[in-house]
């Protein structure tokens, strides 16, 4: 038996404890966002397992091109070889497991690790071993490569890795909700994405799965974002009041990718954009001369997605976050603009967009994670035992793609990132 | 060459700016501004990042500062709601006078915040602000304001007081 405290009081936990019979179809225990033995248990069995978000090739454009990123609490780097082909490694020199990248991005023809000087090529194969006379004749320098992660893939760009060597492909795992990525990427007259821009990185005291769940939460919308609602225009403005004027939709795409659709209830093209479609002609002549009129209207009707790629990719509109669990009370989210290949005029309104929608200064993101932590200190309490889920249950239907789909202020996505939750939690 | 009177004067702008972003006086802030205002925290402590191609956490002109004290004063801001208690010192103050007549003053900051939306978090915040500043009818008001936080690349805690 462990001791764990908790808000000042110290009660036993058991060291495994059965996460599947915490969450119901329609109730969730409080435990589940406290507890820091059901947090070692999420990355073992999520953070270590699934395909977990990691950059997107944007970022590395060039021969040596790296970033560092966390999955989990594990370090990796991110890196384009000289053929061009973007690899995950683990961040960690085979010899002692110094960080072999200790920067952030930049670029690099080998690594070397400043603790005893091996080198890696950009492929990760060892290179270089000071003085190697004093190791033996079985030592292979071809046995002590920078480890990669046991599985890397990408779609369009976004690059994801898998620590687990078994388990469902990134087609499978990303399922019908590739579409979601298409929707994003369609948006460029190029067809890709460019995630250039840098991020930003805004920390908050709460557990990690309260971002997921509110990202595609449409209830809160009217309440949380009052401030921006009250003092600036917004397409946010059609989807609140009185829930039979909201057109708003909530979808499940299986695998806990979870969305809101918000192109239900616009108006007019462009609405996603700050309406005015008329500033935006230069674009659609574009967007028209890559896929044709009628293709093009129905893309900036639509607009960009806001969804949920389960477990740490939010397609936030115009944005792509990402967040790191750090405890069981602490989290960091990152973001970014997301830029359209092809229209760089456009990036730069979307930078001022960007910079107002998410981030520690941003006029929406903050009061999220005002309410995330006031949410977090409030499961301290003991009781009610059980968080409710059950909203819009008597009304949510599967479509004819086979998501099941709700009303913009349901909990039909809250469901959706539980049951698959409950899922990869019950596995042995 | 500055003179006294004016090194004074500038040095009393800074701390009154200061003060009233400690305070929460968000109108009487707002009013130190010019139309031409500029208001930049970058995401990057050395400031010399490009605010046309990469991310700031605040790149604000003359509308959205009036946006995002018109947020604060919205009573909803719950980011801010209640304000946080702050003081901030200034110091290692630099001022160069231009040949226009205005005056780019470079100072330091320390900055003590007690959050206390939702726990109570004592943070502190520093780093380098540069003013420009002019004089509008016989005041001293901004045209620019850039914040260099220190940690400007590190995940933040939120950033909706005036900084």
């Amino acid at each position: 038996m462990q001791q764990a405290t908790t808000n000042g009081t110290q009660f036993e936990t058991p060291a495994e404890i059965n996460v599947e019979t915490l969450v119901h179809d329609d109730k969730i225990h409080a435990s589940l966002y406290t507890d820091p033995h059901i947090f070692e248990q999420e990355l073992e069995k999520i953070f270590y397992r699934v395909w977990v978000f990691v950059g997107h090739d944007s970022e590395v454009p060039e021969p040596g091109d790296y970033v560092t990123r966390q999955i989990g609490r594990q370090p990796v780097l991110m890196v384009r070889d000289k053929a061009g082909a973007v690899s995950v490694f683990l961040n960690r020199c085979a010899h002692r497991g110094t960080l072999v990248c200790p920067a952030e991005s930049g670029n690099a023809r080998a690594f070397t690790c400043p603790y005893h000087g091996w080198t890696y090529d950009l492929s990760g194969q060892l290179t270089g071993v000071p003085f190697p006379g004093a190791y033996g004749p079985d030592f292979n320098k071809g046995d002590h490569h920078l480890p990669r992660v046991a599985r890397c893939d990408s779609y369009r760009g976004f690059v994801f890795a898998s620590l687990s060597p078994e388990g469902p492909s990134l087609a499978e795992h990303l399922g019908i909700a590739s579409r979601l990525i298409d929707r994003a990427c369609d948006l460029s007259p190029e067809g890709e994405l460019d995630l250039s821009a840098g991020w930003v990185k805004h920390r908050y005291m709460s557990n990690w799965k309260m971002i997921p769940e509110n990202d595609t939460d449409g209830y809160h919308l009217g309440f949380v974002h009052r401030s921006v609602l009250k003092s600036a225009g917004s397409q946010y403005q059609l989807f609140i009041g009185e829930e039979s004027n909201n057109k708003g939709l909530l979808r499940d795409w299986g695998n806990g990718h979870t969305e809101i659709e918000f192109s239900t209830g616009y108006k007019q093209p462009f609405e996603w954009f700050g309406g005015a479609p008329d500033k935006y002609a230069a674009y659609l002549a574009q967007l028209e001369h890559s896929c044709g009129k009628a293709e093009a209207d129905r893309r900036v009707f639509e607009g960009p997605p806001h969804a949920l790629i389960f477990p740490n990719l939010f397609l936030a509109e115009m944005n792509i976050a990402l967040f790191y669990p750090l405890d069981a009370e602490e989290s960091i989210q990152w973001h970014t603009p997301m830029f359209l290949k092809g229209v760089p005029e456009l990036n730069t309104r979307l930078l001022r967009q960007s910079e107002a929608a998410m981030g520690p200064a941003s006029f929406l993101l903050p009061e999220d994670i005002t309410i995330a932590s006031r949410n977090q200190a409030g499961l301290h309490a003991r009781q009610p035992e059980w968080l409710d889920l059950s909203r819009g249950r008597n009304r949510e239907y599967v479509d004819e793609q086979g998501r099941i789909v709700a009303h913009f202020t349901d909990e039909v996505t809250n469901r959706a990132f539980w049951k698959h939750y409950r899922t990869l939690m019950a596995q042995v | 060459m500055l003179s006294d009177t004016e090194y004074r004067a500038v040095e009393a702008f800074l701390y009154t700016e200061a003060r009233l972003a400690d305070e929460a006086r968000y109108a009487e802030w707002e009013a130190l501004w010019e139309d031409d205002a500029i208001y930049w925290v970058p995401a990057h402590p050395s400031g010399d990042t490009d605010p046309r191609r990469q991310m700031s956490h605040i790149y604000d002109n003359r509308s959205r500062i009036a946006t995002r004290i018109k947020l604060l004063q919205s009573g909803y801001r719950y980011s801010q709601e209640p304000a946080s208690f702050m003081r901030r010192l200034i110091s290692n103050i630099e001022i160069e006078k231009t040949d226009a007549g205005e005056f780019v003053v470079g100072s330091n900051f320390l900055l003590l915040e007690l959050s206390v939306q939702a726990r109570h978090d004592l943070r502190q915040w520093g780093g380098r602000t540069i003013h420009k500043l002019r004089w509008v009818d016989g005041q001293l008001k901004m045209f620019w304001k850039q914040v260099l936080l220190v940690n400007a690349a590190e995940p933040l805690p939120n950033l909706t007081f005036l900084i």
